[in-house]
């Protein structure tokens, strides 16, 4: 099966003042559609880099990243975004709603870019809010949700416009862990109903254990890449093998 | 991203700090009231002088004289050039202009029934009176083909005097009455004049007054018009040479009014006693008044305009405007700053929601778009409300700077010293948002090169 996300030989290296710190050695890693992958690192692993990276928010030093045969590098930066809101939706941890909008509008921000009218958006954006159980919630601000109400209007977001993959920075890093399991739950099966493939960056290995692969990342490199199966806390829902 | 999204955005973006918003729009109210006042009154200004101008005389109209055109240090430049028929038909043909109408002028005494005064009588082309901004308060106008039918300005009135009424009040009184010009009026005037050559040789000619000219033009207030032939005649009469004498010759003029008329011929020339006394041009408008003046004047004709001194006037309210603008001017530039800093001020705010927006596909053009519509809006709405101060302004300083002005201008026409005409109103909300545009240009700018990452930045 062809992959959907290609990094190939991924370098990323700062220049912090005088010194050049290397975050990512020369990382190789294919995900492949439908795939529910779990990076797990210790702060400072380059597991974030990485994801930006994937995620166009960031350019390689060196090494490309291929997503569904296009190469990031070839993207300029005016066109990534069209590019982001097509094939790329966002999970972080820290919501990062806007907070003078409604869930509603919030949900809905992707398709306000993509220049889809009021009421195709809104009615679109109210279904996915149902769905995510906030369906008396649509007028409130951020402000007034909680954390975990916040993050399903966040995932709504994320899926609002059908984006082939998405990527999610610690999406429970703020929460309880009742909510944790909420919403990990409501990721992964969300996902899973449409196909899509998500990308999980977590310090926590109870999160990475949804994942259907977990990559450890130790020090910007791989330190281990195998299937999910052996560890013995089996996420709830069961776990279908990816096809 | 649609145009009406980008505004509900931008809009709500701005009410998200409303003391902050309003107070940045004050900036532009004031600015653009400053600007919008300063020039209404420059264009009031100039409307006045304007109009007081078109008072004494149309601005579409252009005199020709006979003889030479003198250039600036007085001496003669061309040959004099004569106004007779070829050279009404050579002016009809010249681009801009509407009408052309030679003139005759004799002076005489005149008897109104028992009254006396002295008349000045100019023969026209009747056909061309209305294009000659010719109109009746009272009455017509002598229409073509009429004989001894003449129209009176509003002024005509008052050169007649009773000589008995004015001897029994013990002497001649020069400060008679304001009498009604409407009492002229199909009266009959008597115009009694002698020839020249030989003064005992009187003729009398009685005309009748159809029309009462309006007073919005003060040259013809005191003179009498009537038909080209008419006058001719007279004139004719006036010049004709006494039996046996050779004309015009001096020598031969028993009286002292004799060289007049030959001072005023050169005798080397044919003969010029058919000549017009001057030829009337009317233009379409000021602009054409001035090409086709100027086109006379490089002719070699001796032509004159009002609109030729409208020049002076326009250039010195030019500058008037220019510095009077300039002052306002400066009060928007603070106000464009001050919306510059507001919208950076706003993007330091907002770099996290920036980042946002930017991770999950907003593109640099929706992202320019949003705060250039936010900049734009603060100076549409500065301009609008400084339009609304400009107009109450205006108001006030008319009602009550005005008054005082109208008191000292000897009962002039209503004139309002600030003007603000549409195209000023229009500009000046078009140009507060351009302002509100170019402030919000930088900022923009900024705001599109956040890097997403440091704006979504788990901090």
């Amino acid at each position: 099966m062809k992959p959907i996300i290609q990094a190939e030989k991924i370098i990323k290296k700062y220049r912090m003042g005088t010194e050049v710190v290397s975050v990512l050695n020369s990382i190789d890693l294919n995900i492949y559609p439908g795939e529910i992958l779990a990076i797990l690192g210790t702060s400072g692993s380059g597991k974030t880099t990485f994801l930006n990276l994937a995620a166009g928010l960031e350019r390689p030093t060196k090494g490309d990243i291929i997503i569904d045969g296009h190469n990031l590098n070839k993207i300029s930066e005016k066109k990534m975004a069209v590019f982001r809101r097509r094939y790329i939706g966002f999970v972080f941890q820290l919501y990062n709603l806007v907070p003078s909008l409604t869930a509603l509008e919030n949900a809905v921000l992707p398709l306000i870019f993509e220049g889809v009218p009021a009421r195709e958006r809104d009615k679109k954006g109210r279904e996915l809010l149902k769905e995510m159980g906030l369906g008396n919630r649509m007028r409130h601000k951020p402000s007034e949700l909680s954390g975990g109400q916040r993050q399903r209007v966040s995932i709504a977001r994320a899926m609002i416009n059908n984006p082939r993959i998405i990527f999610a920075d610690e999406p429970t890093g703020n929460l309880d862990s009742k909510t944790t399991v909420e919403i990990l739950n409501l990721l992964t099966s969300t996902v899973r109903a449409s196909g899509q493939t998500l990308m999980m960056v977590t310090h926590d290995i109870k999160v990475a254990d949804y994942g259907d692969r977990i990559v450890e990342m130790v020090d910007g490199n791989i330190f281990n890449d195998e299937p999910n199966g052996s560890s013995g806390l089996p996420p709830e829902e069961g776990k279908e093998k990816k096809s | 991203m649609r145009k009406q999204d980008i505004v509900i955005m931008a809009n709500k973006n701005l009410w998200r700090r409303k003391a902050r918003t309003i107070l940045t729009c004050l900036g532009v109210v004031i600015g653009t009231a400053s600007i919008v006042v300063m020039l209404s009154i420059g264009i009031g200004l100039k409307e006045t002088m304007e109009r007081d101008m078109a008072r004494w005389g149309s601005l579409n109209i252009i005199r020709i004289y006979p003889g030479m055109q003198y250039d600036r240090e007085g001496s003669p430049s061309g040959e004099a050039k004569r106004l007779n028929d070829e050279t009404v038909a050579e002016l009809k043909v010249i681009s801009g202009v509407v009408a052309v109408s030679p003139a005759f002028e004799v002076n005489g005494e005149a008897r109104l029934g028992r009254k006396q005064g002295w008349l000045n009588i100019i023969g026209m082309d009747l056909n061309t009176l209305e294009d000659m901004e010719f109109s009746v308060e009272h009455g017509r106008l002598p229409s073509p083909g009429e004989s001894f039918t003449i129209v009176a300005g509003s002024q005509v009135i008052n050169q007649f005097w009773d000589e008995r009424a004015a001897r029994s009040r013990g002497g001649f009184d020069y400060e008679h009455e304001q009498q009604d010009p409407a009492e002229l009026l199909n009266q009959r005037i008597t115009v009694s004049v002698n020839n020249y050559s030989n003064p005992q040789n009187i003729k009398k000619y009685n005309f009748t007054v159809v029309g009462i000219l309006d007073d919005k033009n003060m040259d013809r207030s005191w003179q009498v018009y009537g038909s080209l032939d008419d006058i001719k005649r007279i004139r004719d009469f006036m010049m004709q040479a006494t039996s046996g004498g050779e004309s015009g010759s001096p020598s031969q003029m028993p009286f002292k009014e004799g060289p007049m008329v030959s001072s005023r011929r050169d005798p080397r020339q044919e003969d010029t006693s058919n000549d017009y006394n001057y030829i009337l041009v009317r233009t379409k408008d000021v602009a054409q008044t001035k090409k086709v003046s100027s086109e006379l004047r490089e002719r070699g004709y001796n032509a004159y305009s009002m609109a030729d001194s409208l020049e002076g006037i326009e250039k010195t309210s030019r500058t008037i405007q220019a510095v009077l603008g300039g002052i306002g001017g400066i009060t928007l530039f603070v106000a464009a700053l001050g919306i510059t800093n507001t919208m950076v001020m706003s993007i330091y705010e907002r770099t996290r929601e920036i980042g946002i927006i930017k991770v999950i596909g907003a593109s640099f053009a929706d992202v320019r778009a949003i705060f250039l519509m936010e900049a734009a809006l603060i100076g549409f709405m500065g301009g609008i409300l400084g339009l609304g101060l400009s107009y109450l302004a205006s108001y006030v300083v008319n009602t009550i700077a005005g008054g005082y002005i109208q008191q000292g201008m000897m009962g002039g026409p209503g004139g309002s010293i600030s003007v603000i005409p549409l195209w000023l109103a229009l500009g000046a909300v078009a140009f507060a948002i351009f302002i509100g545009i170019a402030s919000g240009y930088y900022p923009a700018n900024r705001a599109i090169k956040l890097s997403p990452i440091v704006a979504i930045r788990n901090e």
